[in-house]
């Protein structure tokens, strides 16, 4: 590691001798980054890397595609706006970005460009706006200037919801600005008045703090404050008392006592808690949108990830068209690189595809003629043809971001149980208030005491932990399932999953990897030149089996090494046929067809060097997710379609007792109805089109994102990783999420249970009484905090 | 001195409220938007970057006043 050295423009460390050397002491770790750097020097953006400062960054990304396409009509109607003074404008998502650095960089090269009116990148969602002149610069021009210095931009459609939910943040951030600027302005005064500095005071300067108080509160109140007033006004037309009425009632009545006492000029005013009482809990709805923004702006990240046109073939003429307009049937061409757009089924003989975007795995997968494509993978073959067999609309990717809108507007059941009872708590309150008035008032006849009194039970009672007690831990639930791979479709399901005590697993994709691996070789005592050359040839395909030949060798032997190999030719299904100094080398099917393993036969000249056995083997935390059921006292049953022996096999390598084979998709159906009829609450996890059935009636239904669209449709929660681990996680997120939103009821119960009496006691002041309502809160979101803090 | 007070205080007032009204007219244009970019700014922007800002207001002018003078004619 001694010799590693940093690349001048990325600064990430390789061995000195792999890097490209240049004068002055200058090192690249690659062509792109040599290349970049010189751009930027030669344009004079040579102080990027002092902005950079030691900030690592990713090599720059190489773009082969055309950027033409961004000048084309059927691109311009989707995703280019024109602005009021007849300039267009776009919404890309930039991708590379790294740090503050980066997002100057890429202003700067743009800002610089003739024709460009403004180029704004933001710095937290790596979305930017570009406005510019299309009579002075093409669209094209501007993505190869970004493409140019090693980022990439994709374009994304900004909706009604996205711009909606802007103007909603900038609305909250000016009140609130206001709230804290009134609010804080209000302490200043208080912080004499509560120490007692102001008592000598005489009446004259006590009324003219008092309108300065007014003055600052006014605004707070009745800007500030609206969205309580439309909250409760809402509420009201519903016949619901909510959290917005408590607060706005409580504020309204303390200012019009205020104003009152001003008035009068007998008494004590409270505009200051008017402010806080406003300010404290308008916090708390900032917060809450900006978590919805955020969450929306995630969702338009990846659906920037799919592709805005496709090639389509209609009677040997092609034409490039939205994806919208893609209708089942069409013939669609997909070039090397290119990410098909809709489902399909492949029309061309051979495919590989990249579907990392849905399973996480980066591993290329082959297709044959009739597999199933999906959309956002990539092609990582030659150019292929596919049909549609679904719209844009009801693709599989399509389909994820829909679970995702949903699972994210969803709230649980336990909250709908809450917002009962807030609705009810908020009824009682203002009941007890009432009562609290009357009561103090027979009690000394002191009409400003007992309003107080009143206003104070009811700013400490306003149900805020309450109602922030589930939505917050499910959130936090919910974002550290999707940063483990999970996608849940529904919050309700937090619940649910700690009533889970079967848990049935389909087998192959499952708990097996669908994957090959080498588990015999027929000759180890192979020569270097022969390992050399069939490390070379397996490096040539992307297919599963020459893939697992090829990790077999990397794991087996040291210093391989690439020869030069003629005419590789892939013959499809078969194997890879190439020419080595004039030997003939053959890498590919074996024609002993006997042998119950999938077998690779490597030849030259064609006499047999080594035959290699393949098979699928069980993923590596299949015997760690067995355990922690195990553990959980949740039965374990595995229900397959393979034969007896093969399933057997497996339980008994996994130790478990209960397996079902031979099963058809309605007997899995059925299986699930038995055990639901016996009691038992069923999770069923599968990837395939035959547990599709099984797993829309189980009472939570599992999926790996590599299964087909349909099981994805029909499931509750997608594994997008595909990994047992993340199966595990999503028990035990659930169950440490549900125990904390149990944690938080309590606590917001209690602390009214103990507040309360207090204040009907006439021991709380309004302006602690918000203070401490806003505690309540405070704890109840720090306590949500801890629920991932035993993360495994 | 009852007099003066009550004149400071409203000046005081004024003159709060009116930055108070410049930040709401900044966050209306956008400009908090982006709340790491602002403070990235604070803290990085050279004399450099805003010869750039005003560069790019002098350019947007320009544009806007060929648009106009195209559309006229």
């Amino acid at each position: 590691m001694s010799n590693n050295i940093e690349c001048t423009h990325c600064n990430l460390s390789f061995p000195k001798e792999v890097m490209i050397e240049e004068e002055n002491d200058l090192y690249f770790c690659c062509k792109g980054c040599q290349g970049v750097y010189h751009l930027l020097k030669d344009d004079g953006l040579d102080s990027f890397y002092d902005k950079k400062g030691n900030e690592k960054l990713s090599a720059p990304l190489a773009v082969d595609e055309d950027a033409s396409n961004f000048d084309l009509d059927s691109f311009r109607q989707v995703y280019i706006k024109t602005t009021p003074d007849g300039f267009s404008s776009i919404d890309l998502v930039i991708e590379g970005i790294h740090c503050s650095a980066c997002i100057w960089l890429n202003e700067k090269i743009l800002n610089d460009e003739e024709g460009i009116l403004e180029a704004n990148i933001n710095f937290s969602n790596h979305k930017a706006k570009i406005v510019w002149d299309e009579d002075t610069i093409k669209l094209s021009h501007i993505i190869e200037r970004i493409r140019a210095i090693g980022y990439n931009a994709y374009p994304y459609k900004t909706g009604v919801k996205n711009d909606a939910n802007i103007s909603k943040k900038r609305d909250y951030f000016s009140k609130l600005s206001v709230a804290i600027f009134a609010s804080m302005n209000i302490m200043m005064i208080d912080v004499g008045k509560y120490t007692g500095y102001l008592t000598s005071m005489s009446d004259d300067y006590k009324f003219m703090i008092s309108i300065a108080e007014l003055i600052f509160a006014t605004p707070v109140l009745f800007y500030s404050g609206l969205v309580f007033f439309k909250g409760a006004y809402f509420g009201l037309k519903n016949k619901i008392i909510n959290m917005d009425f408590l607060v706005s009632f409580g504020a309204v009545l303390t200012y019009i006592y205020s104003l009152y006492v001003l008035y009068s000029g007998h008494g004590h005013s409270y505009f200051d808690s008017v402010a806080m009482i406003i300010t404290f809990v308008l916090v708390g709805k900032y917060l809450e949108v900006i978590g919805k923004k955020n969450a929306n702006d995630t969702i338009d990240t990846i659906k920037s990830s799919i592709p805005y046109e496709a090639t389509r073939i209609i009677e040997n003429e092609k034409e490039i068209v939205s994806v919208d307009q893609i209708q089942i049937g069409d013939l669609i061409e997909v070039k090397n690189g290119q990410k098909a757009c809709v489902d399909g089924k492949l029309v061309s003989s051979y495919a590989s595809f990249d579907q990392s975007s849905i399973s996480g795995e980066s591993i290329d997968v082959v297709k044959h003629k009739g597999d199933i494509i999906y959309s956002s993978t990539i092609n990582t073959s030659d150019v292929i043809v596919y049909e549609a067999t679904t719209t844009y609309a009801n693709s599989t990717f399509n389909s994820i971001i829909e679970l995702l809108e949903n699972s994210l507007n969803t709230k649980p059941k336990i909250q709908d149980i809450t917002n009962e009872l807030s609705k009810n708590f908020s009824l009682m309150i203002l009941m007890l208030s009432l009562a609290t008035f009357i009561g103090w008032y027979i009690y000394n006849g002191d009409f400003e005491n007992a309003l107080i009194v009143a206003i104070s039970v009811i700013v400490i009672a306003c149900p805020c932990a309450l109602a922030l007690a589930t939505p917050i831990a499910s959130l936090i639930g919910i974002s550290w399932m999707s940063q483990k791979g999970l996608l849940l479709k529904d919050a309700k399901l937090i619940e649910m999953f700690n009533e889970i005590d079967t848990i049935v697993l389909d087998k192959t994709g499952t708990i097996t990897n669908a994957k090959l691996e080498v588990v015999n070789v027929s000759n180890k005592d192979l020569t270097k030149e022969q390992l050399n050359i069939l490390y070379t040839l397996a490096d040539s395909s992307t297919h599963l089996v020459s893939m697992a030949v090829k990790n077999y060798l990397i794991k087996n032997y040291d210093n391989l090494e690439f020869v030069i190999l003629e005419n590789i030719t892939q013959i499809a299904g078969v194997g890879i046929d190439a020419k080595y100094n004039n030997h003939t080398i053959y890498g590919g099917k074996s024609q002993d067809i006997s042998s119950k393993y999938t077998s690779f036969e490597f030849k030259i000249d064609n006499k047999t060097i080594v035959k290699f056995d393949l098979q699928d083997t069980i993923k590596d935390d299949a015997q760690e997710l067995v355990k922690f059921f195990n553990e959980q006292n949740v039965d374990v049953i595995i229900c397959s379609g393979d034969n007896e022996e093969v399933v057997k096999d497996v339980a008994n390598t996994l130790n478990i007792q209960n397996y079902k084979a031979n099963m058809k998709p309605q007997d899995k159906y059925d299986f699930i109805v038995k055990l639901k009829e016996e009691g038992k609450k069923v999770a069923m996890v599968g990837d395939g089109v035959n547990d599709t059935l099984a797993l829309s009636k189980a009472d939570i239904s599992i999926s790996m994102a590599s299964g087909s669209d349909i099981s994805i449709n029909v499931s509750d929660v997608i594994i997008l990783n595909n990994s047992l681990k993340s199966l595990i996680n999503s028990f035990y997120i659930s169950k440490r999420t549900y125990k904390f939103i149990k944690q938080n009821l309590f606590i917001s119960l209690i602390y009214n249970l103990i507040t309360i009496p207090i204040a009907m006691a006439g021991y709380v002041v309004p302006l602690f009484a918000a203070l401490s309502m806003s505690l309540s809160s405070l704890l109840v979101v720090g306590n949500s905090f801890r629920i991932k803090k035993d993360i495994k | 001195m009852s007099g003066i007070l009550w004149i400071e205080l409203i000046v005081g007032i004024i003159s709060s409220f009116s930055l108070l009204g410049l930040l709401l007219w900044a966050v209306k244009g956008g400009q908090f938007d982006d709340s790491k970019k602002q403070m990235n700014g604070l803290l990085f922007d050279s004399t450099e970057d805003l010869q750039d800002a005003i560069k790019k207001d002098k350019k947007i002018k320009e544009l806007k006043a060929k648009k106009q003078k195209n559309n006229l004619d």
